[in-house]
């Protein structure tokens, strides 16, 4: 995304291209279920709301609150706006990590690696203890975890990072 | 009737004595389960959803495909892999652009997506599909006589179009009904609808501030209720609830906070009858309270 074209009163085009966006009337009903809205720094959806439709380059690319939501979508379900704040969460993180290989979630490795973020299938002895099969996991099937890394090669995280992705 | 089950990652690899209830339970209650053949990270909110939406997308659609092969819907505990899959699905079914980009994207792996397959929650399944009643009439060892709360896990609440399937998000009955169908008595209580806090990134960023949340949910529990044990259905609400109490306990300097936690197919399991060191062995906070009493 080449952000010196667009000018910055457009950046909400490149973040989060929704019409709904530009009814929040910043009511502030997002922050009042928030978990994370108790936190220091608070994410506070509606700040992040004005901050994308004002175009705040700089500010949003710092901003590290995006990354304290607990996706329990209680925002997404409360907005009288139909703004979707969750998935406007979402939009910030996915422009962040766009924008700054620092962003990108190292979870992510993890997946194209085994396919899953923790070792999943290697506790066999405690499985079998509590009569429990053995499980089918991607870690273990070199054709379909080829199929599945070739599959992310071609996403956009996948291909303009694939230094992370080595061996 | 057969579904596909999607144990996500924390369950078979943190937990897997909550899988073992799953699998224990669900049979007896005329719910085949089919396991899910090379089946991937949801995936996590955290990880490609924060990325970008290709990468999101075939990710749920490589999961969707596997339970479309079968020719069932999935069934799934984890609240965040059902939020996630919920939310994948409904992307792919309302533009039909992404689900055609996902399916470029399948191709050469031999798989495809139509979203012909469903995702439940098993909680949903329990409550809608089997019911209460029905599962009262199973139980072989009730619950009577102890008190219990309930965790509903926000993500089966939120957004109630997408993943919702209760009567009404903000005044939920399954949990509640499912626990006193074992023949425990709920008690209510004023944070009962206060999420855990325990997914994403909020523990990550600032634990300090996530504690004390929790804590004024646990506070809650004490002051306004004679909860012997919570109930929950979600792995995060099950192994968060349980640390955030061994991190208080540290705090306060006494054993203030030690409330057993159970995921609801393992009481469910132990009233059906199955052997406690298969379907609830695996804890944080002593259950022997509790499991003494059944
Ligand atoms: S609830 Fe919706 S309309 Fe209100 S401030 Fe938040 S995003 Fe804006
Ligand atoms: S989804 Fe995220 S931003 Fe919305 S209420 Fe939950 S934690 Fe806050
Ligand atoms: S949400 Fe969590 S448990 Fe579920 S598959 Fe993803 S990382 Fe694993
Ligand atoms: S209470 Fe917390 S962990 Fe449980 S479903 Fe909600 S956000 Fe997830």
């Amino acid at each position: 995304m080449d952000l010196q074209q667009g000018s910055i009163k457009d950046l909400w085009k490149a973040i989060y291209n929704t019409g709904d966006l530009h009814h929040c009337f910043n009511c502030s009903t997002c922050l009042s279920g928030c978990p994370a809205s108790h936190g220091d720094p608070p994410l506070l959806v509606r700040n992040l709301a004005r901050k994308v439709i004002l175009g705040l380059e700089e500010e949003l690319l710092n901003d590290d609150t995006p990354w304290a939501c607990v996706s329990c979508s209680k925002c997404e379900e409360m907005c009288p706006m139909d703004v979707k704040p969750f998935e406007m969460i979402l939009a910030i993180r996915q422009w962040q990590s766009a924008n700054d290989e620092t962003r990108v979630p190292p979870s992510i490795v993890e997946i194209y690696k085994r396919g899953y973020t923790q070792a999943v299938g290697v506790n066999t002895d405690l499985r079998d203890k509590l009569g429990l099969p053995e499980l089918k996991t991607i870690t273990n099937n070199p054709e379909q975890l080829q199929f599945f890394r070739e599959m992310l090669m071609k996403t956009p995280v996948v291909s303009a990072n694939d230094y992370m992705f080595g061996g | 009737m057969e579904l596909c089950l999607f144990l996500g990652c924390n369950t078979p690899a943190i937990r897997p004595d909550v899988e073992r209830a799953i699998r224990a339970t669900m049979p007896v209650l005329g719910i085949d389960l089919v396991d899910s053949d090379n089946y991937v990270c949801c995936p996590a909110f955290g990880a490609f959803p924060s990325t970008d939406i290709d990468s999101w997308l075939a990710t749920s659609g490589w999961n969707l495909s596997i339970a479309e092969e079968k020719g069932c819907d999935f069934v799934v505990q984890c609240g965040s892999c059902y939020s996630s899959l919920r939310m994948g699905r409904e992307h792919m079914m309302h533009h039909a652009d992404k689900m055609a980009r996902v399916n470029e994207l399948l191709e050469p792996t031999g798989r495809t997506v139509t979203g012909k397959s469903k995702v439940r929650h098993v909680s949903e399944v329990l409550y809608k599909e089997i019911g209460p009643e029905t599962i009262a009439g199973q139980v072989k060892k009730s619950l009577k006589g102890l008190h219990g709360i309930v965790q509903y896990p926000c993500h089966t609440l939120f957004p109630s179009e997408v993943v919702g399937f209760e009567e009404s998000a903000r005044a939920p009955k399954g949990m509640r009904q499912l626990v006193e169908a074992l023949g425990a008595t709920v008690d209510s209580y004023s944070r009962e609808l206060q999420c855990c806090g325990g997914a994403g990134g909020f523990m990550k960023s600032t634990p300090e501030q996530a504690i004390e949340f929790a804590k004024t949910k646990f506070d809650a529990i004490l002051d306004e209720t004679k909860a012997d044990f919570i109930a929950v259905s979600c792995i995060t609400c099950l192994m968060h609830m349980e640390n955030v109490q061994n991190t208080l306990n540290k705090r306060v300097g006494e054993e203030r906070y030690k409330i057993p936690v159970f995921d609801y197919n393992q009481l469910l399991a132990l009233c059906l009858g199955f052997d406690p060191k298969q379907v609830a062995s695996i804890c944080n906070v002593s259950r022997d309270s509790v499991l003494s009493r059944i």
